[in-house]
């Protein structure tokens, strides 16, 4: 086997521990040290941003939830930092579009879903528009929720847009809805997205599907930015 | 548009530029020519840009399309997504003639090896240029360039290492203020418009098929030109069929020397630097259990005491690994760099202007870097990062200008390895060989 990231060879020792789980590693131990877990002993309740220790939401949920009465996001769960490293494999998977890269998370994917959420949930990536979506060839959503060995509902739809990533946090606040859904749904669903930055992407799609019948949204980010 | 400037690319349809409905008429007009990405033949898969034959530098997209991970920080090849290749006019470049500014003079041994690039370059055929560190290799390139743009030829100057580029153009721009040229690397914002003079690293060499009449490939033994099989031949497809190839080094490997000795390519040796003044010896100190004391942030006296006779001379000390630099940097209070280390520039800057005296780092520096009046000291010179050309370049730093000529270079060990015996050898050679010259 050899690194995902930086191709050289993996060379696990052999130990009995090794011999009985059937875990294939597929990146070196150098690499993966330098991805940065979320954690900390104050974190938002809802979204897992770090906040002081007096209050139990961020400043942006509790936003939402002022402005709505309900918030259409019932928790979002996200595994990794934001750090440099990340910026820069995120880069590499999603613009210069190697897919391949999605498999180094399969582990964290997978782990952090059997330990937050149950099975019966419904799997919904967050779209990307279609001219987006040829111009990069795959979705990177719908990438990270094929590691979860659960079947996906493509129920939503994007409209066209500006990139997020080139708006202002305002813009982003206040931005029209972009979200469609093509399919009824009902029940638990779980919304996959590879980052949360301010939620107002996800609780655009959540509040999308609560309109088109599901039960609760909750949300998997791969990143917390 | 000018339709020539397109001439020899060979590019992603996105990098072209153009929009849609044009795209589409140069397709027809078959000025544009589709070529595979990846190619399958006889149960190998290759990439059709990066030359990339290994399997695990392959990888699969939604829909089982194969793309070539090794080349995808230029743009995804794959299965659907195809390169396109200029085969509409060629570009006819304005011959400039008298197009050099620089008013210098080339020393004898200079003025023998530009005689033989503009031979090389009339004759189209292939040289190799063997001059020392610090032999003022850029200048005996200016009567090439100058003939060149005289005869209307494409030429470009190609080397493995981005500070090389960022070096070497603004030079080049400065005493060819009449040609048009381009400056390519990795994250260069410049776009080649046919220009008369590509400036580029050697990667970028796989954008392109049949575009020069001239390639200059200066330090061809650097990484990682000569350990990457693909660049080789990424050079000789942007080559014209008929053209000139010239190689430059202080530090030939062992390919380009054999071919020397068995009379296969011309060859040029310069062992003696622009200034005349002997290359400087390496001295040897060893000591024990160096790598242990430098791991627990302990100083051996014998470096301590090189610091010390330094006395305000600048100095550069190389460390094998990121790692040592950073031990290092922190038990000397000198800052460190590295190819990843963020403010590289803005480091290597403040020491070229004196803002700073002293500057640990790993090999990056090792060549295309000149700093007036330096130190060197090397630790842990017997680590198998510091093989001879390497040592021979790091050397070479040293006493490069012509107003302070000496200067010391230190190899600090544990063990005597062969590739510092050689690279002490490779001096007192050059030394020899400047001396009967003279």
């Amino acid at each position: 086997m050899h690194c995902l990231i930086c191709f050289r060879d993996i060379t696990e020792a052999t130990t009995w521990q090794n011999l009985w789980t059937v875990k294939e590693k597929n990146i070196c131990d150098d690499c993966e040290s330098k991805f940065e877990k979320v954690k900390g002993s104050t974190l938002c309740e809802k979204c897992m941003k770090p906040v002081s220790e007096e209050v139990n939401l961020c400043g942006d949920c509790y936003e939402w939830q002022e402005r709505f009465q309900q918030d259409p996001l019932i928790q979002n769960v996200s595994i990794f930092t934001y750090n440099d490293y990340m910026k820069d494999v995120m880069a590499c998977f999603k613009y210069r579009g190697d897919y391949e890269l999605v498999h180094v998370f399969k582990e964290a994917i997978k782990d952090t879903f059997s330990e937050h959420f149950k099975h019966s949930f419904q799997l919904v990536p967050i779209p990307l528009s279609d001219e987006r979506l040829s111009e990069r060839g795959f979705n990177q959503a719908e990438a990270l929720a094929q590691l979860i060995d659960l079947p996906i509902y493509n129920v939503l739809k994007r409209t066209h847009s500006e990139k997020q990533s080139k708006k202002s946090k305002l813009e982003r606040l206040t931005s029209k809805n972009p979200f469609r859904a093509n399919h009824p749904i009902s029940g638990d669903v779980l919304i996959i997205d590879d980052i949360y930055t301010t939620g107002t992407t996800l609780r655009q799609a959540a509040q999308t599907l609560i309109d088109h019948g599901a039960t609760t949204v909750s949300s998997l980010t791969l990143i917390r930015s | 548009m000018d339709a020539n400037q397109f001439s020899g690319k060979l590019l992603l349809k996105h990098e072209w530029n153009l929009d849609d409905e044009l795209f589409e008429l140069w397709l027809q007009k078959k000025w544009i020519q589709e070529v595979p990405g990846i190619v399958r033949k006889f149960g190998v898969t290759m990439c059709q840009r990066c030359f990339n034959t290994e399997k695990k530098y392959f990888g699969l997209m939604p829909g089982d399309i194969t793309y070539c991970r090794k080349c995808v920080a230029m743009g995804r090849l794959s299965e659907r997504e195809p390169l396109y290749r200029w085969s509409g006019p060629e570009n006819e470049l304005e011959p400039i003639p008298n197009s050099c500014a620089w008013e210098g003079k080339l020393t004898p041994l200079q003025e023998e090896a530009a005689h033989a690039i503009v031979r090389t370059i009339q004759t189209k055929k292939r040289l190799l240029i063997s001059a020392v560190c610090g032999a003022g290799k850029t200048e005996m390139l200016y009567k090439g360039i100058e003939y060149a743009a005289e005869h209307g030829l494409r030429l470009c100057i190609a080397t493995p290492r981005q500070d090389v580029v960022r070096e070497l153009a603004p030079r080049l721009r400065r005493d060819f203020p009449s040609l048009t040229s381009a400056a390519l690397y990795g994250d260069s914002t410049e776009r080649d418009h046919g220009a008369h003079l590509v400036i580029a690293t050697t990667h970028q060499m796989l954008r392109y098929q049949n575009a020069f009449d001239v390639i200059i490939v200066d330090e061809v033994d650097a990484f990682p030109f000569h350990k990457d099989r693909s660049l080789p031949k990424a050079v000789n497809r942007a080559l014209k069929p008929k053209h000139a190839l010239i190689y430059l080094t202080a530090t030939p490997r062992f390919n380009l020397k054999l071919q020397t000795a068995l009379k296969l390519i011309p060859t040029v040796s310069i062992p003696m630097r622009y200034h005349e003044h002997p290359l400087p010896v390496p001295t040897f100190k060893r000591v024990h259990q160096l790598e242990k004391q430098l791991q627990a942030y302990e100083l051996p006296k014998l470096i301590l005491d090189w610091i010390e006779e330094r006395k305000g001379r600048r100095f550069l000390l190389f460390t094998p690994t990121i790692e040592l630099a950073q031990t290092l940097s922190q038990s000397l209070s000198i800052p460190y760099v590295h190819s990843e280390s963020p403010d590289r520039k803005e480091l290597v800057m403040k020491f070229r202007t004196h803002q700073l005296n002293a500057l640990i780092t790993t090999t990056i520096l090792e060549r295309g870097v000149t700093f007036p009046s330096i130190d060197v000291a090397v630790l842990l010179a017997d680590h198998h990062v510091f093989d001879e050309a390497a040592l021979v370049q790091i050397a070479g730093r040293v006493g490069r200008s012509a107003d302070d000529p000496t200067g010391d270079i230190t190899f600090f060990y544990e063990q005597k390895t062969n590739a510092m015996v050689a690279a002490r050898q490779y001096t007192r050679i050059k030394n020899k060989e400047a001396q009967r010259k003279r």
